[in-house]
């Protein structure tokens, strides 16, 4: 009975769960046109080919995107090789050390961070600090590190490229990872804190052992969803990366990502259907790159509340 | 002890440096815009269109116009969708296998490269239905960017409705209400600031997108007009504008200083990237003090 009165008496109930199935059904629709169109090039080229193949638009209509894939994980490498450091300490000091008034006032300022368009992050990077960093900064790496270890050599260039790149996105992504990390650094309980200090530690020897191990799903999640903004940034990059069709050689060499390449030639091509495709073929990749991440990510969060590592 | 209190000190100091490093960025950053941005900026910069101004990008009150109407009609378009959604997850399913994969496909849309639904938004929008929408215009940039914001606005509302006391929802039960009148008079008014905070923090995310409206929206030198015009291949070969016409924003006016950097002076873009700053931040500010101003709990 009661349960036919759910139905019959309320019938915005329809109306709800259309609303759920519809949005269902876009999401689909959505995921499926990017499969669907990306499939004639796809399976023409065969997919390991796709995958692994270097040559974009060779004759016979064989499309690779290998040198894409590794244009966007050397420059999300190098941005995590930055990031992940900067916003872990960052997030440390702010939630072990830093005064509540410093903490709201430092937090309000990295979400403004996150405020500013990605757009005008690559405007910034290219008009201003391109020539600084090829001017100072490349140099001075290049002339320590890069005179004995050939990643770190700079081999001269007009500055873009991927550390270019690579700085920018760090600072682009470390508002997510420092807020997620600091809010699961900041769920340790009390308790466990002062249990170890008890025991005679120092605070940083605390912080070492006892917080980054309990908040290390929260961190490895900020992390994860730090990668997954990298990966997916179009605009910035395909300013700062240089778009030359290479596998760079060097942190300081030139090369193209995935999000630039389709960017740049889908508005051209879109009427060459086979073009089109690849191009939908490198949309999918990213697609799948990012569901995995995403994967990642619901999977530590469900250990965590299943886990009950938090009980502050 | 002595080389485990130095220890102790320089991590002190690592993590002190660090934060200094990121906290100084943002002043480091806008303070370089805004140095470049000085010569060209102007009221009558921001107050002229760029066709009224005689050359590319020496004015900007079409972008200017023109992103406030896309952000706000995208979010028009997706919030009652979001809402509704919201309300369904948490008033009325329990947890299924459903719900858990509508939950999963709305994190996927969510972490959704933008580039990619701006290539499924031009090739379903602009190219299939050009019929429809008129090719590059404001309604194609409005529903891509509506999809977009989607779950930004579905997440905060869905946050905020967890928030309901329980006590509030049986009381208004007791009292002989139905499920929709409880959702009516008493679910959504409680979490109303939330809500409203999800929808402006949709409008900051549509108005500094960049690659969902550049394939899209389009761009236009010209201020939005409203009127029907005829036009060849559009529905009854007529087009409705502003809906069906390309429309300029902010985020593009900024991108065509690198891609026609031999045609914009750098100084224009840089006014215009603090123009757009200036947008966004006030944006996103309204939405925090909203959400700070009725807190509840």
């Amino acid at each position: 009975m009661m349960k036919l009165d759910k139905f019959t008496k309320d019938k915005p109930y329809l109306f709800f769960l259309t609303s759920a199935i519809f949005l269902t059904l876009m999401i689909s629709v959505l995921v499926g046109t990017v499969f669907w169109m990306a499939y004639p090039t796809v399976s023409k080229t065969g997919i390991i080919e796709f995958i692994f193949g270097t040559e974009w638009g060779k004759e016979g209509g064989s499309y690779g995107i290998w040198i894409f894939i590794v244009g966007t994980f050397y420059m999300t490498a190098v941005t995590m090789c930055m990031a992940v450091p900067l916003g872990l300490f960052t997030a440390i000091y702010l939630s072990e050390f830093a005064h509540s008034k410093v903490r709201s006032i430092m937090k309000s300022s990295i979400e403004l961070l996150v405020g500013i368009p990605s757009v005008v992050y690559g405007i910034f990077g290219l008009f201003i600090l391109k020539d600084y960093l090829r001017d100072y900064v490349n140099p001075l790496i290049s002339n320590t590190l890069g005179s004995f270890i050939p990643l770190f050599h700079d081999s001269g260039g007009s500055g873009t490229g991927v550390f270019l790149a690579s700085v920018i996105l760090t600072i682009m992504v470390i508002p997510t990872i420092i807020s997620i990390a600091e809010n699961a650094m900041r769920s340790v309980s009390q308790e466990y804190r002062e249990g170890s200090i008890a025991l005679g530690t120092t605070k940083w020897e605390t912080i070492q052992k006892i917080v980054i191990p309990t908040a290390l799903p929260g961190i490895v999640a900020g992390i994860t969803l730090g990668m997954t903004r990298a990966v997916g940034e179009t605009m910035a990059i395909v300013m700062l990366l240089g778009n030359t069709y290479k596998i760079p050689t060097s942190i300081f060499d030139t090369g193209y990502a995935m999000t630039s390449k389709i960017l740049n030639d889908i508005t051209y091509h879109f009427a060459n259907p086979e073009v089109c495709s690849a191009l939908f073929g490198i949309a999918a990749v990213l697609f799948i790159i990012e569901a995995i991440f995403i994967g990642i990510i619901r999977i530590i969060s469900s250990m965590c509340s299943s886990g009950g590592g938090r009980n502050a | 002890m002595r080389k485990r209190k130095f220890k102790q000190k320089l991590f002190i100091g690592v993590c002190g440096l660090s934060a200094v490093i990121t906290a100084s960025l943002l002043i480091f950053i806008l303070g370089f815009i805004f140095m470049r941005a000085i010569p060209s900026l102007s009221w009558d910069y921001i107050l002229t269109a760029e066709v009224d101004a005689g050359g590319f990008n020496e004015g900007i009150a079409n972008a200017i116009v023109g992103t406030i109407i896309l952000a706000t009609t995208s979010v028009v378009v997706a919030t009652p969708l979001a809402l509704a959604v919201a309300v369904y997850m948490t008033e009325y399913s329990k947890e299924n296998w459903f719900t858990k994969t509508l939950r999963f496909m709305i994190d996927l849309l969510a972490g959704m490269p933008s580039i990619v639904l701006g290539v499924i938004g031009f090739v379903l929008l602009v190219i299939s239905l050009k019929y429809i929408t008129g090719g590059f215009s404001l309604i194609a940039g409005a529903i891509a960017l509506a999809i977009l914001v989607l779950p930004t606005i579905e997440r905060a509302a869905e946050e905020s409705l967890k928030t309901v006391p329980r006590e509030l929802k049986e009381g208004s039960m007791a009292l002989g209400s139905t499920k929709w009148q409880c959702i009516q008079k008493i679910v959504v008014p409680y979490s109303l600031s939330g809500i409203i905070t999800g929808v402006v923090l949709g409008i900051g995310r549509a108005a500094e997108e960049s690659a969902v409206v550049v394939l899209t929206a389009g761009y236009t030198q010209f201020m939005p007009r409203l009127g029907l015009f005829p036009k060849e291949g559009v529905f009854m070969n007529t087009k409705l504008a502003p809906l069906q016409e390309g429309i300029a924003s902010l985020p593009i006016a900024v991108y065509h200083s690198f891609e026609f950097s031999h045609m914009v002076p750098i100084e224009n873009g840089f006014a215009t990237a603090t123009v757009l700053i200036a947008v966004v931040m006030m944006i996103n500010l309204t939405a925090k003090t909203i959400a700070w101003k009725y807190r509840i709990g």
